[in-house]
């Protein structure tokens, strides 16, 4: 359960408290980053979704009932935002995206990059839901209570998420890693 | 254990990189691993991965001013509010109170609107706002203090004071003046009650001042010196001298009549004599009535004084039920003042004349004419006299007549029953009973009218109209019962009232003569009670229909016809209809059983409302188809026809659900189509609004 100390700040938040809502935002966006990530695969795109989705948070938060719900709640807005912003970007064609996401690296052609490319490539397999558990992992090292609460799932259920995550970038990676293994 | 990681040891190695496994599963991995080679590559590609992802993952993380940037952007977007209200604003909108309050005060403001229009509607129809403005001002005119109320009243007053002078009591209550009775009264007024008994009612004095002899002159004075002041200080621009002594000097005729029912006419008459001498009267005239049925109706005139005539009245209330009052008044002081003074120059005429004989100047005829001319005058003096006098009786004393009725005048006085009998009659000798009938006239029993009817076809009727005195009409009738079949018989008892109507406990009744009206008919006429039609099976058909005679006649029926017929195939075929009484029919149907193969029975019963019925009697027909076997018997049973019968069935059924279907799809269809031209419509809608 979460301490009283913690649900008063969220209470206050929902009850228009600003520095509350504030000091919500230090702890808590960068899970909503993550889970942004996850979804759009952009860190600039991310970083306006959750931008977005803070303000749109502030807006509405008289509509939390429960304060223990809040950081839920506030990942659950990250991603509807993340999910509309992709949505608009679906129009754009594929090679743009295809070349903007390893636009950096594209210069060295050394073996980290042609894994990184096929990371993503891998990744932008997935579905959204688990491309963001595995960001929310691996950003921010949550444990699995933490992840399934935040993406509202039931108990046990990230651990086969995960599994099916990486079993699946496993198989994608497979020449990739076992030419990094030699 | 093992078998179950090796399954799913995708998620347990996952688990395992991202050390969310309790130690009994990491435990059993790890022993899992040791035996599977397979699960062993799977960890070690898992793990290197594990690290890539790492690798990678870790260099796409938010930086560390990311949260700053956050902070900055949302301090950017959001500006910084006034806290307090509108944080409590927030915190009043989230309570489930407020919202519920909020929900009703709305409906509530609704409704007030509702409720507004539809006021304003109702009184839209007077016109502008001024008139809207009336009842208001209605409304404010019954308080007593505001000056426009005084000055509407003091017009009242100026209405309604020449008439109310007359009375000083009335005029003391004008001293002190009520605003809101005077108002009643100028309702009074605008009603069109001017001269109505109600308001003379409230001005005893001013009639008692018409009263001659005793009260005239002090009446006069009263009057006078109680209207003076108050007319002079409250009416204003009214005009102060009113003639006191034209009202005072009114000649009013008062009179009432009252219906009353009392309970005992005597007694009332008593007590009403009671009552006139206690007022100052008299009873003038009595009349009584006695009805049939031993109560009183009648009529008593009361004279009266007028000044006692509403206590009067109010006394008779209590003798009984008051079942209609009036009270009239009659205005005749003009008709009297003028009267008067004919009279008056009436007299000084004779006067004259008597002077003009009394110098018997001139010639006999202008005498004889001054004679005759005096005669004229003197009877018309006489005349006018005696109308004055007429006038001042009545004036004097008030007449109430009033009607008195005993309680229940309209009981009746005795009854009488009278009795209407109709019988009908079977039988298959009617001439026998229609005489038999007959030979029962005596002094008590009297045929009025009696008729046998035979038409061509030999059918016979008879109707027979008897009158039967009371005490003899019971046993008669039961007699002419026994004669015959009864098929209906019918009473109808009147009990008609006499000398009088409604109901009455003690009055007598008296039987009347019994009027009988019997019809003979025979029996072949009458309908059946019961119809039962059936087939018989059998191979010997002429044999099987002769016995139908014999087992008709041993059960008391008779056959009705008889009929037998055998076609080119050599089948038989005989069709007979049989009467039996009712009580026989089960024993007929049963040895009908013996005859052969019973098919097809159905039973009709004919119930008949309203009509008694000897049931056992009734007559119940047969119609009976005896047949030889062959053909027909094929036709209808074998496994063949019930093969072909259910063939048929069959394909009724499919027929029937295709039409079914086709119903259904007609209902659908339509619908299907509208639901795929929207989607298709909105599918549309978005593409056009996603290329934009």
């Amino acid at each position: 359960m979460m301490d009283a100390n913690e649900r008063e700040k969220y209470r206050a938040a929902i009850h228009g408290d600003r520095d509350a809502f504030e000091m919500i935002i230090r702890t808590h966006s960068r899970e909503m980053f993550a889970i942004a990530y996850g979804i759009l695969q952009n860190r600039e795109e991310a970083e306006d979704a959750v931008q977005d989705a803070l303000v749109k948070a502030w807006k509405s938060r008289w509509r939390v009932r429960d304060p223990e719900k809040f950081p839920a709640w506030l990942c659950m807005i990250a991603r509807y935002r993340a999910r509309d912003v992709f949505r608009k970007r679906r129009t754009i064609p594929l090679q743009e995206l295809v070349g903007h996401a390893p636009s950096c690296p594209t210069s060295s052609s050394s073996d980290t990059t042609v894994l990184e490319r096929q990371l993503h490539s891998a990744l932008a397999a997935l579905p959204e839901l688990h491309r963001s558990a595995l960001t929310l992992r691996y950003f921010e090292e949550l444990d699995y209570q933490s992840i399934e609460k935040l993406l509202g799932l039931t108990n046990g259920a990230l651990r086969g998420i995960l599994g099916r995550a990486l079993a699946s970038i496993r198989k994608q990676l497979k020449p990739a890693l076992a030419s990094l293994e030699q | 254990m093992t078998p179950t990681i090796h399954a799913k040891i995708d998620n347990y190695l996952a688990a395992d990189l991202h050390s969310d496994l309790s130690d009994d599963e990491r435990r059993d991995l790890h022993a899992h691993l040791a035996e599977c080679s397979a699960c062993r590559q799977l960890h070690q590609e898992n793990k290197l991965m594990h690290a890539t992802l790492e690798n990678i993952l870790t260099s796409e993380k938010a930086d560390s001013t990311f949260e700053q940037r956050m902070l900055a952007g949302f301090r950017s977007h959001v500006p910084k509010q006034p806290g307090r209200a509108r944080r409590f604003l927030v915190d009043l909108m989230r309570s489930r109170a407020i919202q519920t309050a909020a929900v009703t005060a709305l409906l509530l403001v609704l409704i007030g609107i509702g409720r507004m229009l539809t006021f304003e509607r109702s009184y839209s129809f007077l016109g502008n706002g001024e008139e809207l403005m009336a009842p208001v001002e209605l409304e404010k005119g019954r308080l007593p203090r505001l000056p426009k109320a005084d000055e509407m009243f003091a017009r009242l007053n100026g209405v309604e004071l020449p008439r109310a002078n007359a009375s000083p009591a009335q005029s003391e209550a004008a001293a002190g003046l009520k605003p809101v009775d005077t108002y009643r009264q100028d309702d009074i007024t605008r009603l069109g009650v001017r001269s109505s008994t109600d308001v003379i009612q409230r001005l005893p004095a001013a009639t008692g001042s018409t009263v001659p002899n005793e009260g005239a002159a002090e009446v006069e004075r009263t009057a006078v010196a109680g209207s003076n002041a108050p007319t002079a200080e409250e009416v204003g621009p009214t005009p102060t001298q009113t003639p006191g002594p034209a009202v005072v000097n009114r000649k009013l005729i008062r009179n009432a009549t009252v219906d009353l029912e009392v309970a005992k006419f005597d007694e009332a008459v008593q007590k009403i004599t009671t009552f006139a001498n206690e007022d100052h009267g008299y009873v003038a005239t009595t009349s009584s009535e006695k009805q049939e049925n031993g109560k009183l109706k009648g009529e008593i005139v009361v004279k009266v004084i007028p000044e006692n005539l509403d206590r009067f009245l109010q006394k008779l209330r209590s003798l009984g039920e008051l079942k209609g009052q009036t009270l009239g008044t009659e205005d005749i002081t003009k008709n009297y003042f003028d009267t008067d003074s004919r009279l008056k120059n009436a007299r000084i005429m004779e006067q004259r004349l008597v002077d003009m004989l009394k110098t018997k100047t001139g010639k006999v005829a202008d005498l004889l004419a001054v004679e005759k001319e005096l005669g004229r005058v003197r009877e018309e003096i006489e005349k006018m006299q005696g109308d004055l006098k007429f006038w001042d009786s009545q004036v004097q004393f008030s007449t109430v007549t009033i009607s008195l009725v005993e309680k229940d005048i309209d009981e009746a006085a005795k009854f009488l029953l009278k009795e209407r009998a109709q019988l009908a009659l079977y039988t298959p000798a009617v001439e026998k009973i229609y005489n038999d009938i007959k030979a029962l006239a005596s002094a008590k029993v009297q045929i009025t009218n009696a008729q046998l009817d035979r038409d061509n076809s030999g059918r016979i009727s008879a109707q027979i109209n008897l009158l039967i005195a009371p005490e003899e009409s019971d046993a008669a009738i039961a007699r002419i019962k026994a004669m015959a079949r009864v098929e209906n018989f019918k009473v109808e008892t009147q009990r008609v009232a006499q000398g009088g109507e409604g109901m009455s406990e003690n009055a007598r009744t008296k039987r009347d003569k019994v009027e009988l009206k019997v019809t003979l008919s025979r029996d072949e006429d009458e309908q059946a009670y019961q119809q039962t039609s059936l087939r018989i099976r059998t191979s010997a058909v002429d044999e099987k229909a002769k016995q139908l005679r014999g087992l008709a006649e041993k059960q008391g029926g008779r056959v009705l016809n008889l009929s037998f017929s055998r076609d080119a195939d050599g089948r038989e075929f005989a069709s007979a209809s049989l009467r039996v009484p009712m009580k026989n029919y089960s024993t007929v149907m049963q040895s009908l059983g013996a005859l052969g193969k019973i098919q097809d029975v159905s039973v009709a019963r004919s119930e008949r409302n309203g009509v008694e019925i000897d049931e056992a009697n009734a007559p119940a027909d047969l119609s009976i188809q005896v047949y030889s076997g062959g053909y027909i018997a094929t036709d209808e049973g074998g496994i063949f026809a019930t093969l072909r019968q259910t063939i048929r069935q069959g394909a009724e059924t499919l027929l029937w659900s295709l039409r079914m279907l086709g119903i259904a799809l007609a209902f659908l269809v339509p619908w299907v189509i509208a639901i795929f031209v929207v989607r298709w419509i909105v599918k549309r809608i978005a593409q056009a609004r996603r290329k934009s």
